[in-house]
């Protein structure tokens, strides 16, 4: 039986009906057509569906999209702000990051988690943050410099405003 | 801007920010999934529960009578309506001489079921949840038969058949070399080593799923199928020889982003029929995408050849025989490819480096009960390198001998060079014993017996492996077609059909149009995946920046040579007297001109326009030395890959960033295959035991990542013009040997000596464990 759900994704606010079973993942893929948020598995293991839920990051595949009723989920087409690319995704691409770029959002948006929490974690902590994210390509070097470099980037941003 | 200024920033040798990744990385990508068609129906399929059956009967009228289900269809009526087994051009042989032997395989199964997941029927409904649990309506009354999951099993008298044109389940077999004069090597060798080596099955595992839709336009009686896929041309031709009435000219077959290929995308599945079909027939679009366990049991997997080794050698370790009898688990339909990639591919390489004269190789593929094997990174290279590895390793180890060295004295010198190896494949140049100086070099090869002694202080046993190796690319497919087109607004699109696939090609190719052409990189965009516009070969074999580059670079260069034709008509002087950089021809000694671009919207179709073919003369050899260093905690038999030291000769490089990436990327591939992936089948009843990422052991986060890669750029590839040699697939061939001879070497220092050679991969903590113990399970032939 159709739901009425509201919640915020990216920062704009939805109102729409969910069959109840309905994942949150598929909602996002589905009826918003936010389909950076990718599907790499069954069984709650690739996290290539990660997406932030009042900031935390969250398999998208393993909620139901009720469960996100009036909370805030970022997913990663809303990284960007006014245009510009979020360190994170920045780091992606200036470290190699990415090859094909399927588990991608999911580990971005898991990085974000990370240095939001722990600002500057170390090569331990991000690797204890990745480890619900798989990818095939990159063998996971560039990924680990790619979030270092964001945090330093970060650091670097929030010092130059403080 | 000049043209010297933006190829020095943007051109070939240079490490670019990737033109892929602005969309990847803000979730614009456009993965097959990620496109909805107006109407789009959605296709799920059920699958066989069991490995080995006879189908009595399949009952679709309740799946049929559920909501939102437009259609079902099952493999009856699919051959009833025409629809043909994928074509299977086989040049292979039976011992007896008849042709290759393999069941029918079809879209749909018909008659009989030969392994677990193998697709039975489909329903199309107008939503995921409706079609899926129609599916599962379905219901399949299975007259079970005996079943059989291994190669050696599937051989004795007495094992179930799977098809009667192979009663003894042998789809081929093939024989290298000369057996007599390989047995009068070991006669009078005096040193012989003999292994049994088992290469296990691997589920590819690219992270996108595959995916396919397919549309029907009934206006222009066209289908369009979008899918993710290496090889959009061949899957063309493959939907036209399977679906009656299909025509070529009929057929467009778009790709979109590709979530990694590894070799698994690169052939026409039976799923991609049904979806093609269904859309034909229903005209209405349709959907079908894989969930992870279809990929695990239906997709193709790679590996799984058993072996015994032998190698023979004289008493100063120069190798004088290798003798190798295989059998390779084609699983239930030994498909073209995946029969070429074990009984000739691999062999093409198995003498490797080393100067071999005498070789005895003899290969059969047979047919089990489980999913056809096929492409996956290295494809029958990686086997046949770790063969010959493992067998450097065990001689050294019998002759008491630094396993450097004993490489050291088979390597082909650089005179021999070209040189023509005992298969008859020729290596157009290497430098094998540079490339050995440097990898020991950057290792501190030397300086590992205090780096043992140190972790035995802390009670861990310290191996070292090493790998000195070569392999083929190109996929012996040489030509190339691109098309170029200089636009009035400023862009140059360049249209290739080879396929990206997260390697990166794109920014490649734009590195190489950006040197002959002198614009910044932003000006040149790069088109794939499309059939209607050029076809070709795909990208399979590390063939993609060897062919399809120096496709690109002749492209380019030719349509610089026609838009100066151009300018020098519009300009009214000699073509030679024209200058061209930075986009822009320039009357020599004037300042007389016109710009490229303006040039193009001159041209009747405003346009300047290039159709482009050309060739590279012969495959390319990248080889490399590569060298692990690993630690096992004795007390767990956990394994660490500790270090990892590799010098890579892959010619000129076009990217650095992304030809590392390729490497060290392809090198958690291999360290994958030694440590922790398995594709396991019970050995009862051929069911799928690993069918998902819960249970099949992909490398994580938390695995090695301390790479030390170096390249060594001064031995260019003489058959392409570029200079440059396959990257894709070197790094996965060389880690599992490497890691492997490491641990091997760690478990010799506990004493084993050579019993520590019975261990067979993956090198779990449990089988290091044993094997501590003297626990190495039964022989893979018992």
């Amino acid at each position: 039986m159709p739901t009425p759900l509201r919640l915020t994704v990216n920062g704009r606010p939805i109102e729409i009906e969910v069959e109840p079973q309905t994942l949150l993942v598929e909602l996002l893929r589905g009826p918003l057509a936010l389909t950076g948020t990718h599907v790499g598995c069954d069984t709650a293991q690739c996290g290539a569906c990660t997406v932030l839920v009042d900031g935390q990051a969250v398999k998208s595949c393993s909620m139901l999209a009720l469960q996100a009723q009036g909370r805030a989920v970022t997913t990663v087409e809303g990284l960007a702000r006014d245009g510009s690319l979020h360190p994170v995704q920045e780091a992606f691409i200036a470290c190699h990051g990415l090859q094909c770029g399927f588990c991608t959002p999911g580990m971005m948006m898991t990085a974000v988690d990370l240095l939001t929490h722990q600002p500057q974690p170390s090569e331990a902590e991000i690797v204890h943050a990745l480890e619900g994210n798989l990818c095939r390509c990159t063998g996971y070097v560039n990924i680990v410099a790619a979030v270092q470099q964001a945090a330093q980037a970060m650091a670097t941003q929030a010092g130059s405003l403080s | 801007m000049t043209a010297a200024n933006e190829a020095g920033r943007y051109g070939s040798g240079q490490t670019v920010r990737r033109i892929e990744d602005p969309a990847l990385v803000a979730g614009r990508g456009q993965f097959t999934d990620d496109v909805v068609l107006p109407g789009q129906t959605w296709l799920a399929f059920h699958r066989s529960s069991m490995a080995h059956a006879r189908m009595v009967a399949v009952d679709t009228s309740a799946a049929a009578a559920m909501p939102g289900v437009l259609a079902v269809y099952t493999g009856a009526e699919l051959a009833a309506a025409g629809v043909k087994a994928i074509p299977n051009p086989a040049p292979f042989r039976r011992g007896d001489g008849s042709p290759q032997a393999t069941p029918p395989r079809r879209a749909l199964a018909h008659e009989f079921v030969r392994y677990v997941g193998e697709p039975v029927a489909a329903v199309v409904a107008d939503n995921p949840g409706a079609a899926r649990a129609a599916a599962d309506a379905i219901w399949v009354e299975y007259d079970e038969l005996p079943a059989v999951a291994d190669a050696a099993s599937a051989m004795r008298a007495g094992a179930p058949a799977l098809c009667a044109e192979a009663p003894d389940n042998v789809a081929a077999e093939m024989r290298h070399g000369d057996a007599a004069v390989a047995a009068q090597g070991f006669a009078r060798a005096v040193h012989t080593v003999s292994l049994e080596i088992v290469n296990q099955r691997l589920a590819p595992t690219p992270l996108e799923p595959r995916c396919v839709l397919a549309a029907f336009d009934s206006a222009s009686q066209r289908l369009t199928v979008r899918l993710s896929s290496q090889m959009p041309t061949g899957v063309l031709h493959g939907l036209c020889d399977a679906i009656p009435g299909l025509q070529r000219s009929q057929v467009r077959v778009i790709v979109g982003d590709v979530g990694g290929g590894f070799g698994m995308k690169t052939g026409l599945y039976p799923e991609d029929i049904v979806v093609a079909y269904a859309a034909r027939v229903l005209a209405q679009p349709v959907k079908w995408v894989a969930e992870r366990v279809e990929e695990f049991t239906s997709a193709v997997h790679g590996r799984d050849v058993v072996s015994r080794a032998e190698l023979a050698l004289d008493a100063h370790g120069r190798v004088l025989a290798l003798r190798v009898h295989s059998l390779a688990n084609a699983g239930a339909y030994a498909t073209a490819t995946g029969v070429a990639i074990q009984l000739l591919i691999g062999p093409w390489v198995s003498t490797s480096v080393y100067d071999i004269g005498a070789i005895d190789m003899h290969y059969t593929a047979v047919l089990t009960n489980t999913a056809p094997t096929g492409a996956y990174r290295g494809a029958g290279r990686p086997e046949a390198i770790y063969i010959t590895e493992r067998l450097m390793d065990a001689a050294a180890r019998e002759m008491k001998l630094d396993p450097a060295e004993l490489r050291r004295r088979n390597l082909i010198r650089p005179e021999q060079m070209p040189y023509k190896n005992a298969m008859g494949q020729t290596y157009d140049c290497g430098r094998f014993e540079q490339i050995l100086d440097q990898g020991l070099a950057l290792a501190d090869w030397a300086g590992f017996a205090a780096r043992r002694e140190a972790a035995r202080a802390r009670g861990r046993l310290r191996g070292r492996g090493i790998a000195t190796f070569l392999e083929w690319t190109g996929g012996n497919v040489f030509e190339e077609r691109v098309t170029v087109a200089v636009t009035p607004d400023g862009f140059i699109e360049i249209f290739s059909a080879t396929q990206a696939m997260g390697q990166g090609i794109a920014t490649s190719y734009a590195q190489l149009a950006v040197g002959v052409f002198g614009v910044p990189i932003e000006r040149i965009r790069i088109v794939q995946g499309d059939t209607d516009r050029v076809q070709g070969f795909g990208s399979a074999g590390s063939r993609s920046l060897f062919t399809g580059g120096s496709a690109v670079q002749v492209a380019s260069e030719r349509t610089v040579a026609r838009a100066r034709e151009l300018a020098g008509e519009a300009l009214e002087v000699a073509p030679a007297d024209l200058e061209y950089a930075a986009a822009r021809f320039t009357v020599a000694g004037t300042d007389l001109g016109i710009g490229l671009f303006e040039l193009a919207a001159k041209q009747r179709e405003a346009r300047i326009f290039i159709d482009s073919t050309s060739a590279v003369s012969g495959p390319s050899w990248p080889n490399g030395c590569h060298i692990c260093e690993v630690e096992i905690d004795p007390a767990t038999g956990a394994v660490e890959v500790v270090a990892y030291a590799s010098v890579n000769d892959v010619g000129r490089i076009v990217s650095p960033a992304i030809v590392r990436g390729q490497l060290e990327g392809g090198a958690v591939q291999g360290i994958g295959q030694a440590l922790c992936e398995r594709m396991v089948y019970s050995s009862q009843n051929a069911q799928a035991l690993s069918a998902s990422l819960l249970d099949y052991a992909l490398p994580r986060v938390d695995g090695f990542r301390a790479f030390r890669t170096e390249f060594d750029t001064s031995i260019p590839c003489t058959t392409n013009l570029l200079g440059v040699k396959g990257v894709g697939e070197l790094g996965t061939i060389g880690a599992t040997p490497a890691v492997v001879n490491a641990v091997i070497d760690a478990l010799d220092s506990a004493g084993l000596g050579r019993d520590a050679e019975r261990i067979q991969m993956p090198l779990t903590s449990e089988r290091v464990w044993r094997a501590l113990k003297r626990d190495f399970g039964p022989s893979p032939f018992a």
